[in-house]
């Protein structure tokens, strides 16, 4: 960018400022931030050039028209040496054709069909402007702010438009009526099923009570069973019983009768084995006649001997006078032994 | 339906659907298909007619478990649909989804067991889950370590027991079920509920398993839950329990009459009917009829008897199960009244008995009344 802005200083003092027109800097729209600026334009009001020091009642005013003083002049005078001396630097830099190759030469050729001459110093009119004196200040323009974004267009074709109400109906209705009919189907099949268990259900408590029943009846025969047998048993024992009374009965009878006079007989086999004695007798016949015949039995043992002696005496007297008829002749023989 | 002349292209399939109204293959496609790009971020795009549930499947064989996630959430929508159901089930897929049930993403194996939940709620399915032996995979999964797994799994379980079929194939996880409950857990509700409901289940088809596992112990444990559902579940349980006289003679032994009697003044009119239904079942026996005696029991029956006549103008539901309980009220009734002791307290409610039979709506708690009344006013 090139600045040609000139400021300086006019021989009065004044200080002026002039610059070329230029476009405006394609700025962003929106300020910097705030820091920044602050920080560039912001100075300490303290040490700003442009504020007056001191008091302002007693300064000096400084004259339009004075002399400039000589060091004034030589200052200028520099300044202007030292612009005119950038201005050859500048110029200097200024890029140009370079030098022919060896064997060449530059020629100026006119190419153009018409002279144009080439200058820096771009022709420029004047133009002066003037708003209208006593002019109200206009009223401020609406504000419409730019348009952002993408620009699409859109077009209804024939055939798109339509009643959204109406078209859904025959839709809706058979998506309603297939949820319902599989909400049906899955609620009978639940109702077929609980009607079925309940079915189940009476069909077993009453086979339950039908069972207990049975089982109570059951159970009643065999009760009864058993108590038949029972008292058939008890029955039974009390006719053996009887039986067995009847027998003894019997059995007492006979024998009593068998014994009746067993007692007499008895008494009498008794007497006649001598049981009842009379015991004087008895003491007599123990001890007396044992001793009785003992006695008895000696003296007669006694007579007995005697007599033997008395027969052997007679034995010997007789074979003696046996022998004696013997021995003189052979007599008949005597046999009165 | 009265087709403008400007209609918006893009929802022209709709237009199509909607004229073609067929039987079932359209039916749930909407909420799935718009247009064939895919609704909602959870669902896979659904294939239209019969090509929807093969090219399911096939997509499950995507090693992306996101995508099996979506793929299965479609099938659950598809599969409410019995003939998607049918397609499912004849088309060799079981084994698949026995794959599924063994993948490592919880998510998947939570969603294949939903899967099976909707396949048993048609009998098809029930069958054919029975016979594609899927109960061995499935017992495994009870072990699974995420809750949500375990909860779908008992649902399915569940649903299978209600079928008499499915609670016989069922009867060999009794053990295992049993261990379930003896190591219940705190914040385990939700399956312990389901747990109990398919025990009750399975006992009701043969009790005698569960008896053999030191059963009445442990739901004598469980009747004094909290939860009302618990309650209900196990008093249910031990009522399938009490059928055999082997476990009428435990329920005897465990001194279990005392918390069915306690249970009888509970508000929930299950958890009556089910304890009334114990007891109805444990008085059979003369060491019952002692206990109840015992406890004072009768005028607690009684009083539910006669109370039936407040509630005329209940709904039908209401009244059906009221007379359930009625029913085993009177039952029992009848079993104490052959008791020595109990005709004596019954013989003054014979006018109540006499009442009850001409008056209430329902024959069979007419002839129950009537057998009733017959036992108590029997002489020798």
């Amino acid at each position: 960018m090139a600045f040609v802005s000139h400021s300086q200083r006019d021989p009065n003092g004044m200080y002026t400022f002039s610059s070329r027109p230029r476009a405006v800097e394609n700025r962003s729209k929106y300020r910097e931030p705030p820091q920044e600026q602050s920080h560039i334009n912001y100075g300490n009001i303290m040490y700003d050039r442009r504020v007056v020091r001191g008091n302002t009642y007693a300064q000096r005013i400084i004259p339009t028209t004075t002399q400039p003083d000589p060091a004034e002049i030589q200052r200028q005078q520099e300044l202007r040496r030292r612009a005119i001396a950038r201005k050859q630097a500048r110029e200097q830099f200024k890029p140009k054709t370079p030098e022919a190759l060896q064997g060449r030469k530059h020629i100026d050729v006119q190419t153009e069909l018409y002279l144009e001459e080439l200058s820096t110093v771009i022709v420029a009119t004047d133009t002066e402007c003037q708003t209208d004196a006593f002019l109200d200040r206009p009223a401020t323009p609406l504000f419409i702010p730019a348009k952002t974004g993408k620009d699409v267009a859109t077009q209804i074709e024939e055939g798109e438009l339509f009643d959204f109400d109406r078209e859904v109906q025959p839709v809706l209705e058979v998506l309603v009526g297939k949820t319902m009919e599989q909400a049906l189907l899955e609620v009978m099949e639940e109702e077929e099923l609980a009607c079925l268990r309940a079915q189940q259900r009476a069909f077993e408590e009453l086979r339950s009570a039908e069972m207990a029943e049975v089982q109570r009846l059951q159970e009643q025969e065999r009760r009864h069973r058993e108590e038949k047998e029972r008292r058939i048993a008890q029955q039974k024992e009390a006719l053996k019983r009887e039986k067995e009374i009847t027998e003894k009965i019997a059995a007492r009878a006979y024998t009593q009768q068998y014994f009746a006079d067993l007692l007499p007989s008895v008494f009498t086999s008794l007497r006649s084995h001598g049981y009842f004695y009379d015991p004087v007798e008895k003491d007599i016949e123990t001890n007396f006649f044992p001793w009785l015949m003992d006695e008895v039995h000696n003296s007669l043992e006694k007579r007995y001997t005697a007599r033997e002696l008395l027969d052997t005496i007679i034995d010997d007297v007789t074979q003696k006078r046996l022998e004696s008829f013997k021995d003189p002749e052979p007599q008949p023989q005597e046999t009165d032994k | 339906m009265h087709m403008r002349h400007f209609r918006p292209r893009p929802l022209q399939e709709i237009g199509c659907a909607a004229l073609s109204r067929s039987k079932g293959s359209g039916s749930d496609q909407l909420r799935v298909h718009m247009s064939g790009s895919v609704v909602s971020r959870t669902r896979a795009p659904v294939a239209f007619g019969r090509r929807a549930v093969p090219r399911l499947f096939e997509e499950l064989r995507d090693p992306d478990p996101e995508r099996r996630i979506r793929t299965l959430n479609s099938l659950c929508d598809l599969v409410h649909d019995p003939e998607r159901l049918y397609q499912t089930v004849t088309g060799g897929f079981m084994d698949q989804i026995q794959v599924l049930l063994k993948d490592e993403n919880q998510a998947v194996r939570r969603k294949t067991c939903e899967l099976l939940h909707l396949l048993t709620s048609h009998s098809l399915g029930r069958q054919s889950l029975l016979v594609s032996s899927l109960v061995s995979p499935l017992s495994q999964l009870l072990d699974d370590p995420s809750g949500s797994c375990r909860t779908s799994i008992h649902r399915v379980l569940n649903r299978l027991a209600l079928l008499p079929a499915g609670a016989q194939a069922l009867l060999p996880l009794v053990p295992k079920l049993m261990q379930k409950l003896k190591e219940d857990q705190e914040d385990q509700e939700e399956e312990l509920v389901l747990l109990l409901s398919t025990l009750s289940s399975c006992c009701r088809s043969d009790a005698v398993p569960a008896l053999s596992l030191d059963g009445v112990a442990l739901l004598r444990h469980k009747l004094e839950h909290q939860r009302t559902e618990v309650r209900r579940n196990a008093a249910g349980t031990m009522k399938e329990l009490s059928v055999p006289l082997e476990g009428k003679r435990q329920i005897c032994e465990e001194a279990v009459i005392p918390v069915l009697a306690a249970l009888l003044l509970d508000e929930d009119l299950e958890v009556q009917t089910n304890s009334a239904g114990t007891i109805m079942n444990t008085v059979i026996l003369t060491e019952g009829k002692r206990q109840v005696l015992d406890l004072d029991v009768v005028p607690v029956l009684l009083d539910l008897v006669s109370k039936q006549d407040q509630d005329q103008n209940q709904d039908q539901e209401v009244w059906i199960r009221r007379r359930s309980l009625i029913l085993f009220c009177l039952r029992t009734l009848t079993s104490v009244a052959e008791a020595p002791e109990g005709r004596v307290l019954l013989l003054d409610q014979v006018p109540l008995l006499v009442h009850q039979t001409q008056e209430d709506q329902d024959q069979e708690v007419r002839r129950a009344a009537k057998t009733a009344l017959r036992v108590v006013t029997w002489t020798p």
